[in-house]
């Protein structure tokens, strides 16, 4: 019994333990989204059309210069390294018929990640229109654009590694337990009556001690 | 026959009054006594080699220093131990009745005052079968007249259950189990296929305890 504690309490400590190092020495990630809605001047008759559509604006509009723009604004007091990863960008068409980009950056820093994320809506949105204007209106549809939804900062949060230790001590003592079941169930060993009682839920109604000479071809 | 005439690694030691396991088989004894109307018992365990025939001599050799008429048969038609426990033949015994029908008292001696031993006899060509024979069972049951119990060492549990005429035809079961050996879970399923056959369980009786 000693032993089966020991290893489910072991067991949870241990994966506390090693969510609470990860938790407060490695950086947190913060992700700010950013929602731009598109409205193609042409009727698109279905889901396909329209996502293709968004792809074709976006192979025309999405630069290493606009990437370069985003970059120069959003992140001019911080340092390259500092700056979010770029991690998601794509196409969003709802279930109603409207189009639109998805805008979604991840970083270390809450406020920086927001505001690359609301730099590049709105420098998307500028190019969309710029398109309109002309120089290369011949070959992608024309399209209406606008920042549907800024991107707000991520909240900080102090207590995230506290949550994520006692999520995974949980976790731990779940699987400590399911250990413990697991080499309770396939034990030979039995304890003493109670214990052979509490197993069986038979009464025992005797014990015999392992005497000595007990016969070694006894197979009965 | 004498305790010193028992060759059999252990027998002596079961059937030595004196013996410090004794105390242990007279508890079992007398917790077996305080149930109601058990006159026999199949004696199983859920696998081999836990020592089932040692707990069906020291069980029968305590009732019989406690002065009851007891007699121990060996029902192991696959693998009969209780003759080579006490370095016995096993020229007749349980089958012989079959074939003779004397009656179990004549195929079987007494070990020490008020314990007769019978030994399986010659083993039949199906050992299964041969359980389910009415005859044998009707055997087993005229023995019981002339004995305060019948204690029967049978083969384990799986096959006992096999032969439902087998045993139907007794009081109840009891299973035994070793403390370092019998894996729990072995030891929980055969309880639970006892219970779901309907047997009337007894009692475990927990074996080789350190």
């Amino acid at each position: 019994m000693q032993g089966r504690r020991l290893l489910v309490i072991g067991v949870a400590l241990i994966f506390a333990g090693i969510a609470l190092f990860f938790g407060l020495f490695r950086e947190p990630v913060y992700t700010a989204e950013a929602t731009v809605s598109l409205a193609p001047r042409d009727e698109l008759n279905d889901e396909e059309a329209r996502e293709a559509f968004v792809q074709e604006v976006q192979s025309v509009v999405v630069t290493e210069d606009l990437l370069r723009e985003v970059r120069a604004r959003a992140g001019a007091k911080a340092g390259i390294e500092e700056f979010p990863e770029l991690s998601d960008i794509r196409p969003l068409v709802t279930s109603d018929g409207g189009v639109g980009m998805l805008v979604r950056f991840s970083g270390s820093e809450p406020e920086l990640t927001a505001q690359a994320a609301n730099v590049y809506a709105r420098l998307f949105v500028d190019r969309v229109e710029r398109l309109d204007g002309g120089q290369l209106a011949g070959r992608v549809p024309a399209a209406d654009a606008a920042v549907e939804r800024k991107a707000a900062p991520p909240e900080r949060s102090s207590l995230r590694p506290l949550i994520y230790a006692a999520f995974v001590a949980w976790a731990g003592l779940l699987l400590g337990g399911a250990a413990a079941l697991l080499l309770e169930g396939r034990a030979s060993g039995w304890r003493d009556v109670r214990d052979a009682e509490l197993t069986l839920r038979a009464p025992v109604l005797g014990t015999i001690p392992d005497y000595s000479q007990a016969s070694p071809e006894d197979e009965g | 026959m004498s305790l010193d005439a028992v060759s059999g690694a252990g027998a002596g030691e079961l059937l030595d009054p004196d013996s410090p396991v004794r105390r242990h088989y007279e508890d079992l004894a007398n917790n077996l006594l305080s149930l109601e109307d058990v006159g026999s018992v199949v004696v199983t365990s859920p696998e081999p080699g836990v020592g089932c025939t040692s707990v069906c001599l020291g069980l029968g050799a305590a009732l019989a220093g406690m002065g009851r008429r007891v007699a121990v048969v060996d029902c192991n038609l696959d693998g009969p131990q209780l003759h080579r426990m006490l370095g016995e033949s096993n020229f007749v015994g349980l089958t012989s009745e079959l074939d003779g029908g004397k009656g179990l008292e004549h195929y079987g001696y007494e070990a020490v005052p008020g314990l007769l031993i019978v030994p399986t006899g010659p083993l039949p060509p199906d050992p299964v079968s041969s359980l389910e024979e009415p005859g044998m069972v009707e055997a087993l049951h005229v023995l019981k007249e002339s004995r305060d119990l019948v204690v029967l060492d049978a083969p384990v549990a799986g096959r006992v259950l096999r032969s439902p005429t087998f045993w139907g035809g007794f009081d109840g079961i009891l299973l035994v189990v070793h403390a370092a050996r019998t894996p729990k879970s072995l030891a929980r399923d055969t309880i639970d296929d006892l219970l779901d056959s309907r047997v009337n369980l007894l009692g475990v009786v927990l074996n080789g305890c350190s």
